[in-house]
């Protein structure tokens, strides 16, 4: 389960981020994942919430926001949404599509307690 | 009261800028290195014991082993008589850049052409971490099922080619060769293909040019 390694990962940026801003306790932690990321939800939940006891972010929720999959045709130039995983292009069928979002492993913002 | 702070990172920052390291290291030093992957039991570390004497005739090469807690595969590749140093991930189901980076001092890499990197049996976690190989090779071997690509996307988008094994199983496995590399090639149009037995030693002399290829293209400064 290599959602253990990403959670601790991620919780390293946020504390490393409110101790830079002198941040007493965070609040939450917003981040994007990808459909292609590979990434299973409920462990990164599960693993965020048992590793965060005892630290800055140990009241902290995590808001995980999907991004789907959006690849651009080289051959036409269409750019759409994927469902799955086979990049055929929806308007020509060409499989030369590059992928413009869905890879994402990202966090986005922290809220935290300001007085 | 609270506010927001905007992060705009990676979340695998760290373990990203330290494989780009290790990418530069091994650019400078003209070391190819390949990221073995693939589930458990897909007949890996045969392979490696199959084409690595054979390459070690030409090349100097050396492999890190990464498992959950046995020695086993190392001492096989010992056995081979190439030079091995085992990476025991304590029950990780992938390595890290700072795993490799701690296991080179094992390494003369001023006197080596080739790195291989064995990953841990495991076709989901590993896709995520950069280990600043050149690429990675997914092996899928025929008693797992030919539909296996459709089940592990990000690791058929992550890899530069991919090896069926035990293709000498094929009929009794049902498994039908040709689906499943069409298949990992809608998933990836740029995967180069190798059909491979151990048994039979089809395929291996395929895979050996193209590692020889990929080692010439280093040493001549181009990237892989
Ligand atoms: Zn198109």
């Amino acid at each position: 389960m290599h959602e253990a390694s990403i959670a601790q990962s991620l919780l390293d940026v946020v504390i490393e981020t409110a101790h830079k801003n002198s941040v007493k306790s965070v609040l939450s932690v917003e981040v994007n994942i990808g459909r292609l990321a590979a990434v299973e939800k409920n462990s990164l939940l599960f693993a965020f919430d048992a590793l965060k006891e005892g630290t800055v972010a140990e009241k902290a929720s995590l808001i995980i926001n999907d991004i789907p999959i959006v690849g651009k045709c080289n051959a036409c130039g269409l750019e759409d949404e994927y469902d799955n995983f086979v990049f055929s292009c929806h308007n020509c069928g060409s499989y030369d599509v590059t992928i413009i979002s869905g890879e994402e492993l990202n966090i986005k913002e922290i809220e935290v307690e300001d007085e | 009261m609270s506010k927001k702070i905007e992060v705009e990172d990676k979340i695998l920052s760290k373990n990203d800028k330290l494989a780009n390291e290790l990418r530069q290291l091994f650019l400078d030093k003209k070391v190819l290195v390949i990221n073995f992957v693939s589930s458990p039991g897909s007949g890996k570390t045969s392979i490696l014991e199959n084409i690595l004497p054979k390459l070690s005739k030409k090349y100097r090469l050396a492999v890190i082993e990464g498992d959950l807690e046995t020695e086993n595969d190392a001492e096989r590749i010992r056995k081979a008589g190439i030079k091995a140093y085992q990476i025991t991930t304590g029950g990780a189901c992938h390595l890290e850049a700072f795993g490799i980076k701690n296991a080179l001092p094992n390494f003369d890499l001023d006197n080596l052409d080739l790195l291989i990197i064995e990953n841990v049996g495991n076709l989901v976690c590993p896709a995520s971490f950069d280990l600043g190989e050149d690429f990675k090779i997914v092996v899928i071997s025929t008693p797992e099922g030919d539909d296996k690509p459709a089940k592990y996307p990000s690791m058929i988008r992550a890899s530069s080619a991919i090896i069926v094994n035990k293709i000498d199983l094929a009929e009794y496995m049902e498994f039908d060769v040709d689906k499943c590399i069409d298949y990992a090639k809608r998933i990836n149009p740029n995967l180069v293909e190798f059909r491979t037995s151990c048994k039979t030693k089809t395929g291996l002399d395929d895979l050996i040019a193209f590692i020889e290829t990929k080692i010439e293209e280093k040493h001549a400064g181009i990237r892989g």
